[in-house]
C-alpha cells in the first residue's frame, strides 16, 4: 500500500491561474465552455482530407483555426498541426492569467505539454517526399516538426520560457500525467509556473485506417452528432478528435503575490500501470481503482469529498463498463452520490489532449458551479449504472473534481482538482 | 525562488541508489559486453544492414548487432511489436536479473510490491518503423489491410507499456518525450518518483530504434550526419565518422539501442539486501527557449541544467570528477558544451576527465541519455573511465581533458551526465560512488 502523501507546503500549493484551449467545439475558453455545457457536439464528417475510401469518415476536428492569429506565419509553416494548436492554447493561458514573462521569471517557468504521437503528418509527408522525389527532397525541418515533444518546444521558443521543459507520451492519458508532473514541479520548487497540458492532432488517414481495423471507432457515420454516446447502451466505439488545451499551474504564493486570478487547485494526482494489455484496459479495473484511491489520498482528502467525476468516457463498449467498475470499487457506496460525465460526447477523443479537455472542463465546472453532460445518453447499460449528468449540465457546488485519463498499455492518470480557499 | 528549494518535508530522508543495469547497444548486448567494449575503445558504427543505405549521401549507423528479439519475447509479441520495444524489453530482462527482482516465472518476483514499482521509459520517436509499415500498406493495399495493432504498437509509449505489461511492473507508468535529453529526463523524473514517495522501485530508461531510411533522409538534410571518411588518409571509414571534440568533427552518427537503470529508494534496497552500484545524488533541467535545431550560444541552458543539478547534489562544482558529455561529434554542440563546462565549473574545469561515449556507441537519440547515465554508474563503481575515441586533433578553442583514445584507471566518484535535445531540452543527472 502507497506510503502517507509528505505534508503540503501551503505556500506551494498548485493553483491554476489561467486557461487556454483550441478544440472541436470552440477556439477559445469561453466559446469552448458555453457549448459543452449547452452539449453542443463537435463531430462531424471528415474535412482535413478524402475520407471517402475509409470505413470511418467522422471525426471532431478543429474548425477555423487559423495559425497565423496566435504566431508569425514563418514560424508556423515550421510547426506541425499539433504544435500550432498548442502555442495558440497557451497563449490564451498566459494572456488570461496576466502572467508576464520577462528576464525576471523565465528561468522560473516551466513547460509540460504531452501527447500521443506526435507529428504524424510530417512522418507520412517525409516519407512520401523521399518515396516519390527522393531523399534529398525531404525537409530539413521534418525531424525536428514530427518530433513529439516540439509542442512544449514551440511554447518555450516563441514565449522565452527558459525552466524545464518536459514532454511525455502516455497515449490517451499524457495530459493527466502532464498536471500530475506540474505539481511536483511546484512542489519541490523546480518551478514557480508550469504551462501544462496537452495537444493532440492526428486527423489522417492512417489513423483512421489503423483505429477502425482495431474495432475502436463509432461507424455511425450517417449520424455524426450522435456517435460519440458514452455509457449508453447502443455506444459503438470512440470518435477520433483534436485539440490543445493548456493549463497556467502556479505555486500559491506567487500567483497570490501578483494578484493572479485563481480559479481552482490542483490538489493531488497519481499515476498507475495495469500491466495487463497493450490495447484493452484491465476488466477488473484494478489499476484504474488504485490510481483514483492513490490521487485523493495525495490531495489529502477523503474519497466522500468528490463530487464530480470527468470520466475518461471513450464510448467504447469495454472502456466505460470497466472505469463504471472501477469508479464503484474506488468510492465504494459513494458512487451513487457522484456525478460522472464525458466530455468526449461532444469533443470526440481528442488523445494526447483529452486529459487537458477534462482538466478544463474540472477547473470550469468548479468555478462556475455546473457539471457538463454526458450527450447522446439514451438507453441504460446494465454495466453501466452512475450518474452521467445525461444530455442536460446541471447546476451544482463543485468543491471537488477527479479527471480520470487512462491509456493504451494500460496507463492509468488521475489527477484531482479543488476549490481553492487560501 | 525556482531551483533552490528544499526537498519537502517528510521525504528529504529518501536516497536513490541503483541496484540493476540493462543494455543492449551498437557496442556489444548487455552490460559486461557493451561496458568491455567501452573500456577498449571499440567503434559500434559500420555500414548499415537494416536498409540499402545506397541513395544516402551518409550510409553508416549504430545498429545493435546480432540481436534476437525472440530471445526475450515471444514471437507473437515479437511481430507486433517495434524494433524499440524489443530492445527495452531485452534491456529491462537483463536490468531486473542484476537486481535480484526477476522471479522464476519471468516477472518481478513476488518479494517486491509491484504497485509500488514503476517507470519513466523514455524514447525520441517511438515506433516509427511500425508508422511506416501502416502508411506504406494503407498506400499501396488501401485502407483495410493497414493492421489493427499498429496504433498502440507505434505510440512512443508503447514500449514503457509493453514492458510493464510483460515483466508485471504496476506502479507509475510514464514515457518521457524530449528528442536526445530524453534519456537523462527519465532518470532523473524516476528519482524524484521515488524521493517523492510515490514508489520503491523505478526504471529510469530509455529506447530508440530510429534506423528507417526516412531519419537519414531527414537528417541528412538538416547537415547533421558525420561523414565516414579517416580525415588523414581520405578513406571511408565507418568507425572514424564519430569524432567528438576532434578539429575535423562534422555531424553525429544515428545509432539505436536501449538502457535501463534500477532505482530504489536505499532503505528499501538495504531490506531486501540488494547491493547498491552507485547514488542518483543529483537532477537538472531547463529550456534553451532559443531555437528548435541549433544549441544555445555558450550553452546557456546546458549551464542552467548543470547548476540546477549541482544545486540538488548539494555539491560544489569540485566535487565532480567526470562528466560524460553529451558530445555528439557536431561542430556546435561540442564547441558549446565545453563552453559550457568551463562557464559552470571555472578552474576545476581543468581537473575534469570529460569524455564522449558516443564516438563509439553513436547518438542513440532517446536512448542515449540512459545510456550514458549506465556508463556514469559503471565509472564511479569502478573508477574506470571510458574514452573520446577518434581523437587526433586538438580543436585550439576546445581545450578541456577529453579523456583521448585510450581509458583510464582513477578514483573517480562523482559522474555528471549532460543531455540535450533538438528544441532546446538539457537534462543532467549526477551519481555518486555508492557508500554508506
Amino acid at each position: 500500500m502507497s506510503r502517507p502523501p509528505p505534508p503540503r507546503d501551503p505556500a506551494r500549493r498548485a493553483v491554476v491561474t489561467g486557461l487556454g484551449a483550441v478544440t472541436p467545439i470552440g477556439n477559445d475558453v469561453a466559446t469552448f465552455w458555453s457549448n459543452l455545457t449547452a452539449g453542443v457536439s463537435g463531430v462531424a464528417p471528415i474535412s482535413a482530407f478524402d475520407a471517402s475510401d475509409l470505413e470511418v469518415r467522422i471525426a471532431a476536428e478543429v474548425k477555423g483555426f487559423e495559425p497565423r492569429d496566435w504566431m508569425d506565419f514563418k514560424q508556423a509553416r515550421r510547426m506541425s498541426r499539433f504544435a500550432q494548436l498548442a502555442v495558440a492554447a497557451a497563449r490564451q493561458a498566459i494572456d488570461a492569467s496576466g502572467l508576464q514573462i520577462g528576464d525576471h521569471n523565465r528561468d522560473d517557468i516551466a513547460v509540460v505539454v504531452n501527447t500521443g504521437a506526435g507529428g504524424l503528418q510530417e512522418v507520412a509527408i517525409g516519407e512520401s517526399t523521399m518515396m516519390t522525389k527522393g531523399p534529398d527532397r525531404v525537409s530539413p525541418f521534418m525531424v525536428p516538426m514530427m518530433s513529439p515533444s516540439m509542442a512544449a518546444c514551440q511554447i518555450s521558443i516563441q514565449n522565452g520560457i527558459r525552466g524545464p521543459v518536459i514532454a511525455s507520451v502516455a497515449a490517451c492519458a499524457a495530459s493527466v500525467q502532464a498536471f500530475v508532473e506540474a505539481q511536483r514541479l511546484i512542489e519541490r520548487g523546480d518551478a514557480d509556473v508550469v504551462i501544462a497540458g496537452g495537444t493532440e492532432s492526428a486527423i489522417m488517414s492512417v489513423s483512421f485506417a489503423a483505429l477502425a481495423n482495431m474495432g475502436a471507432l463509432s461507424r455511425r457515420n450517417q449520424d455524426p452528432e450522435r456517435a460519440s454516446r458514452p455509457f449508453d447502451a447502443n455506444r459503438d466505439g470512440f470518435v477520433l478528435g483534436e485539440a490543445a488545451g493548456i493549463l497556467v499551474v502556479e505555486a500559491a504564493e506567487h500567483a497570490e503575490a501578483r494578484g493572479a486570478p485563481i480559479l481552482a487547485e490542483i490538489a493531488g494526482g497519481a499515476l498507475t500501470g495495469d500491466a495487463f494489455h497493450i490495447s484493452a484496459p484491465d476488466p477488473s479495473g484494478y489499476g484504474a481503482t488504485l490510481a483514483m484511491q492513490r490521487a485523493v489520498r495525495d490531495a489529502h482528502l477523503e474519497m466522500e469529498q468528490v463530487q464530480y467525476v470527468v470520466a475518461h468516457g471513450t464510448s467504447t463498449k469495454l472502456n466505460d463498463a470497466t472505469e463504471t467498475k472501477a469508479i464503484r470499487s474506488a468510492f465504494g457506496s459513494h458512487a451513487d452520490r457522484l456525478a460522472v460525465s464525458s466530455n468526449k460526447s461532444m469533443l470526440g477523443h481528442t488523445l494526447g489532449a483529452a486529459g487537458a479537455m477534462s482538466g478544463l472542463a474540472a477547473v470550469l465546472a468548479i468555478r462556475d458551479g455546473v457539471f457538463p453532460p454526458t450527450i447522446n445518453y439514451e438507453t441504460a447499460d446494465p454495466a453501466c449504472d452512475l450518474d452521467y449528468v445525461p444530455n442536460v449540465a446541471r447546476k451544482a457546488a463543485v468543491e471537488v473534481a477527479l479527471v480520470n485519463g487512462f491509456g493504451f498499455g494500460g496507463q492509468n492518470a488521475v489527477t484531482v482538482f479543488q476549490r481553492y480557499l487560501g | 525562488m525556482g531551483q533552490i528549494a528544499a526537498r519537502e518535508p517528510g521525504v528529504s530522508d529518501r536516497r536513490v541508489v541503483v541496484t540493476g543495469l540493462g543494455i543492449v547497444s551498437p557496442v556489444g548486448i548487455g552490460v559486461e559486453a557493451s561496458w568491455d567494449a567501452l573500456v577498449a575503445g571499440r567503434s559500434g558504427i559500420d555500414r548499415i544492414t537494416l536498409f540499402d543505405p545506397s541513395p544516402f549521401e551518409v550510409d553508416v549507423a549504430g545498429e545493435v548487432k546480432g540481436f534476437d528479439a525472440s530471445a526475450y519475447m515471444d514471437a507473437k509479441d515479437v511481430r507486433r511489436h517495434d524494433r524499440n520495444t524489443h530492445f527495452a524489453v531485452a534491456a529491462t530482462g537483463e536490468a531486473l536479473r542484476h537486481a535480484g527482482l526477476m522471479g522464476d516465472n519471468g516477472r518481478v518476483t513476488d518479494e517486491v510490491d509491484a504497485d509500488r514499482f514503476g517507470m519513466v521509459f523514455g524514447t525520441g520517436i517511438g515506433g516509427i518503423g511500425i508508422l511506416l509499415e501502416g502508411q506504406k500498406t494503407l498506400d499501396e493495399r488501401g485502407p483495410r489491410r493497414v493492421s489493427p495493432f499498429m496504433l498502440p504498437h507505434m505510440l512512443p509509449d508503447s514500449a514503457s507499456g509493453q514492458v510493464a505489461i510483460q515483466y508485471g511492473i504496476r506502479g507509475p507508468n510514464m514515457a518521457v518525450v524530449s528528442a536526445c535529453a530524453t534519456g537523462g529526463h527519465a532518470v532523473g523524473e524516476a528519482m524524484e518518483t521515488i524521493v517523492r514517495g510515490q514508489a520503491d522501485i523505478m526504471l529510469g530508461a530509455g529506447t530508440e530504434a530510429p534506423l528507417v531510411p526516412l531519419a537519414f533522409a531527414g537528417f541528412g538534410q538538416m547537415r547533421a550526419l558525420g561523414t565516414p571518411i579517416d580525415p588523414d588518409t581520405g578513406e571511408y571509414n565507418p568507425a572514424m565518422a564519430s569524432r567528438p571534440f576532434d578539429m575535423t568533427r562534422n555531424g553525429f552518427v544515428v545509432s539505436e539501442g536501449s538502457a535501463v537503470l534500477v532505482l530504489e529508494e536505499f532503505q528499501h534496497a538495504l531490506a531486501r539486501g540488494a547491493r547498491p552500484i552507485a547514488e542518483v545524488i543529483g537532477y537538472g533541467s531547463s529550456a534553451d527557449a532559443f531555437d528548435m535545431a541549433a544549441p544555445a550560444e555558450r550553452g546557456e541552458g546546458n549551464q542552467r541544467a548543470m547548476r540546477a543539478a549541482l544545486t540538488r547534489a548539494g555539491i560544489g562544482p569540485e566535487g565532480v570528477d567526470y562528466i560524460n558529455a553529451h558530445g555528439t561529434s557536431t561542430p556546435l554542440n561540442d564547441k558549446y558544451e565545453t563552453h559550457a563546462i568551463r562557464d559552470v565549473f571555472g578552474e576545476h574545469a581543468d581537473r575534469l576527465a570529460v569524455s564522449s561515449t558516443k564516438s563509439m556507441t553513436g547518438h542513440a537519440m532517446g536512448a542515449a541519455g540512459a545510456i550514458e547515465a549506465l556508463v556514469c554508474a559503471k565509472v564511479v563503481s569502478t573508477g574506470c573511465i571510458p574514452p573520446t575515441i577518434n581523437y587526433r586533433h586538438p580543436d585550439p578553442e576546445l581545450t578541456l581533458d577529453y579523456v583521448p583514445n585510450e581509458a583510464r584507471s582513477t578514483d573517480a566518484r562523482v559522474a555528471l551526465s549532460n543531455s540535450m535535445g533538438l528544441g532546446g531540452h538539457n537534462s543532467t543527472l549526477i551519481l555518486r560512488r555508492f557508500e554508506d
